[in-house]
């Protein structure tokens, strides 16, 4: 991982999505020390900047002839486009790669398609499933109304550090517990926003990164899984009660570990899909950090906070900075390495060797990296 | 035994096509299911997505099962939803029925106080709002038992 470059998350007035995706790629260039013309090949995820968005962001970076790929895959788009990025490397196709996004999404909630029948009859708003999921877990495992607000206070304490993020304001447990109700359990300060943003990444091969830096970063695992029959996706309109397959985070995680010889008690900190409080929760259980059921404990214990035993979403986490979803996922990796060089300033994790990074998008596409120094 | 669809009225249109008839015991949904794994999926679709095959068959599903999660939609859907001008906050559900599946549907019904994990509920069939020609289209909804 050569340079990472942020547009902030957040409102931009008229600004044009393509010159928030432009600035996100110049200052991953401008990062990496090298020339834009070493760029081999370039991979842009974006859902709501229309056809062709990565090529019109690149012709205002400069024509040099490569290939470049659009990815629409949710929430995940962004983690896609790494994945193709590490993959042309890997492949041999190239020796230095571009992942970018950007998104200038429309405010609230996202919309459901005219088509479905579901979306008229008002099963087509994405927090009721995140809520049914919270609900199930509150039930099941006795996971707490006011462990889902400390994850909202701890992730918008954590991004108010962060000059990136939407928000950059801590917020207290009165007023998140206090916010609108959305989708029982969920309240408003509960779930994060869509938004606007850009996010850059360079990759290139070890043999190129030793000319440009001292301080290699490697990307050991980036895996994009889509579910197995059997699993619980957003949105569902049935799912099977007799099967339980692991769901596509498990699945992606465990790849992600096997891929990088790394397991999840080797990990220094983790940004994670936390489109909604209880969805960080149930993610450090997926992902191995605890056990099924216990993430509610983790969280109590105050492992996940910035200087705990896993600091999870140091970033401010999508509760904090919004989610612009071709962006998400870069803009945590970016995050990731920044912790590894050290670089974080105050939200700073203290030896942070190995990172891991989540996105999980509709449907069930999710995509894991796991990063080290 | 299943009879002909009584929902395509003049004064009545089913929101969608093959989500639920009447029999003679009243209204339930139609599922299908995989004749190689058995498993049940609803809407009723001839492609089974475990065995990767048109393997399946349509079957009429239970109007009861229990309420497996449950949250309360508190604000007005963005289009295409329709609902009365004056929105009512409602409940909306998973029902896990007895044919090895877990139904989101809207409940009728917004008190979550009087919901909890577990309980038994049953299907009703219900006026959603009226087109532009005036007819009733009609949906699905769960209600508890007995409420």
């Amino acid at each position: 991982m050569l340079g990472v470059g942020l547009h902030p998350f957040g409102r931009f007035g008229e600004k044009d999505v393509i010159e928030i995706g432009r600035e996100a790629v110049l200052k991953a260039i401008d990062d990496a020390g090298l020339p834009w013309q070493k760029v081999g090949a370039a991979y842009c995820g974006t859902v709501f900047a229309g056809p062709m968005a990565g090529n019109k962001v690149l012709a205002r970076v400069g024509l040099t002839g490569i290939p470049i790929v659009n990815v629409e895959n949710a929430c995940a788009s962004g983690g896609s486009a790494l994945r193709e990025a590490y993959q042309s490397i890997a492949g041999g196709f190239c020796d230095v790669a571009l992942a970018f996004g950007m998104e200038k999404m429309p405010k609230g909630f996202i919309a459901g398609n005219p088509n479905d029948w579901f979306a008229v009859m008002g099963l087509a708003v994405n927090p009721q499933y995140f809520a049914l999921k919270a609900r199930w877990h509150m039930a099941t495992f006795g996971t707490t109304e006011e462990q889902l607000v400390q994850v909202s206070v701890k992730n918008h304490r954590n991004g108010a550090l962060n000059p990136f993020a939407m928000y950059r304001k801590a917020m207290s447990f009165e007023e998140i517990a206090k916010s609108q109700m959305v989708n029982d359990p969920l309240r408003l300060l509960m779930l994060c926003a869509p938004n606007e943003g850009g996010a850059a990444v360079v990759l290139c091969s070890k043999e190129i990164a030793k000319q440009y830096t001292t301080k290699l970063i490697k990307l050991a695992a980036i895996v994009l899984d889509s579910p197995l029959y059997g699993t619980t996706e957003v949105p569902h309109i049935s799912v099977s009660a007799r099967v339980e397959a692991p769901t596509v985070t498990m699945t992606a995680a465990q790849e992600a570990y096997s891929q990088s010889g790394i397991g999840p008690k080797d990990l220094d900190l983790v940004e994670l899909q936390d489109t909604d409080s209880a969805s960080e929760i149930i993610y450090t259980e997926e992902l191995g950090l605890c056990a099924r059921g216990e993430g509610g404990k983790l969280l109590d214990d105050g492992a996940t906070e910035i200087h705990g035993e896993i600091p999870v979403n140091v970033s401010g986490g999508l509760l904090s900075k919004g989610e612009p979803l071709g962006a998400s996922a870069l803009a945590q990796v970016a995050e990731v390495v920044w912790q590894l060089r050290e670089e974080a300033g105050p939200r700073q994790v203290k030896n942070a060797r190995v990172g891991l990074t989540h996105v999980y998008g509709a449907l069930g596409n999710c995509a894991v990296s796991v990063l080290h120094r | 035994m299943l009879v002909a669809s009584e929902t395509d009225t003049v004064n009545a249109v089913p929101i969608a096509p093959n989500l639920f008839e009447f029999s003679a015991d009243g209204a339930h949904l139609i599922g299908s299911r995989c004749i190689n794994c058995g498993e049940v999926r609803f809407p009723v679709n001839d492609f089974c997505p475990q065995c990767c095959t048109e393997t399946t068959e349509r079957i009429a599903l239970s109007r009861r099962g229990t309420l497996y999660s449950f949250t309360v939609q508190r604000f007005r859907p963005p289009p295409p939803y329709r609902g009365s001008e004056n929105f009512q906050p409602y409940g909306v559900g998973m029902i896990e029925l007895p044919e090895g599946l877990r139904v989101t549907t809207v409940l009728d019904d917004n008190n979550p106080e009087g919901l909890s994990v577990g309980i038994e509920m049953e299907l009703v069939v219900t006026k959603l709002f009226e087109d532009e020609v005036g007819r009733d289209v009609l949906g699905y909804k769960f209600r508890r038992v007995n409420s």
